[in-house]
């Protein structure tokens, strides 16, 4: 078998790799980013759980860190990949059982605009609260 | 008319510590293709370049390449396509290299091989599933499949990127294909979970890009899906012992 002249890391960082190709291999890589960002947000929310153990002094100051604007983006972000994650999610279950193969760009598109306006309306309800 | 193109050109020889681009600029009939100007480079600058190409009009597969990043045929891809005239020419991804943009298929073969497709259909039947009668004189029917198993789906496909042993679009159609083809009940149960497993049709990430990038249309994404469907269905059968 001839040498492979790419590494096996640059072979597989081609997933992440969106240049010149289609809208479904956008969605993949939208998937799997916003996915390991949902990891890392499950671990840091532990984190942010554990303070409760320190009392209420340490939990309050820990409050009004999170209400200041630039922690509410976060949250926004955080929307963002829930909204994307699970929406495209619905998309990969549905082709994944055979449903709406020849429309699954269509779907692409039609659930993206819904997260859009999802996301404005939370990110309205985030801010104002 | 003619149209003047640069082309960088990927470079690998067995032994080279890694691959490099070469540019060429090099002048082509206005309707010439992509291949067309690959052979100029060999024949005018570069007798040591190496690419595979045969049939020059898209039935035999075997030149397919990258291009500025797409895979594609160069044999049926335009020079007038790409409108700056610039053109990145690589080999496919997800092969190993042998020369140039020559990559080994012997691994995409065994498995084309092992999915059962047969590339001529040896019986026709109808669209009730019974066999159609052959026509007065005819010994049997021969039609040709859609894929020309040039590989462009394997070098498209994220999933082929990171595993090796991925079965891979073209494979996993071969054997919806060949399934379609027999109304022999274990035979369409064999194939069935040839095309189960972690390595199988689950391995499939949903990233469209083979059915995308396919020259022939043979959709190998949606043949995966529908290969998914059939053994979920076949699953809820023998649980209920069907």
């Amino acid at each position: 078998m001839p040498p492979h002249p790419l590494s096996r890391i640059r072979r597989a960082a081609q997933w992440g790799d969106v240049r010149s190709r289609g809208l479904g291999m956008i969605a993949y890589t939208l998937n799997r980013v916003t996915g390991l960002g949902l990891v890392v947000y499950l671990y840091l929310h532990l984190i942010v759980l554990s303070l409760l153990a320190g009392g209420p002094s340490s939990w309050d100051a820990f409050v009004q860190i999170a209400r200041s604007p630039a922690f509410l983006v976060l949250d926004v972000i955080l929307i963002a990949g829930w909204l994307i994650h699970g929406l495209n999610g619905l998309r990969v279950t549905l082709t994944g059982f055979g449903i709406g193969l020849r429309s699954q760009k269509v779907m692409f598109v039609v659930l993206m605009a819904v997260a859009v306006v999802a996301l404005a309306a939370m990110a309205v309800m985030v801010f104002s609260a | 008319m003619t149209r003047e193109l640069t082309l960088e050109i990927f470079r690998y020889k067995a032994g080279d510590a890694a691959p490099h681009f070469d540019t060429f600029r090099v002048s082509v009939p206005e309707t010439a293709n992509v291949l067309d100007a690959i052979e100029v480079v060999w024949a005018v600058h570069d007798r040591t370049l190496t690419f595979r190409h045969a049939c020059h009009h898209a039935s035999c597969g075997s030149c397919a390449v990258r291009v500025n990043r797409r895979e594609k045929l160069p044999c049926i891809t335009p020079v007038s396509d790409y409108a700056n005239g610039r053109l990145t020419i690589e080999p496919l991804r997800n092969f190993p290299v042998v020369s140039d943009l020559v990559v080994d298929v012997s691994g995409f073969f065994q498995r084309m091989t092992a999915s059962g497709l047969v590339i001529t259909r040896t019986a026709e039947t109808s669209l009730d599933g019974k066999p159609v009668k052959l026509a007065e004189g005819m010994s049997r029917y021969n039609r040709f499949e859609d894929c020309v198993e040039c590989g462009i789906c394997i070098s498209a496909c994220p999933t082929m990127a990171a595993s090796d042993r991925f079965f891979g679009p073209a494979a996993l159609a071969g054997i919806f294909r060949a399934r379609q083809e027999t109304s022999n009940r274990p035979d369409k149960v064999r194939l069935l979970e040839l095309a189960d497993g972690e390595h199988g049709v689950w391995r499939c990430h949903t990233g469209w890009e083979c059915s995308d990038a396919c020259p022939q249309a043979v959709n190998p994404a949606e043949a995966i899906m529908s290969l998914r469907r059939d053994l979920i269905v076949h699953r809820f059968k023998k649980l209920f012992g069907k």
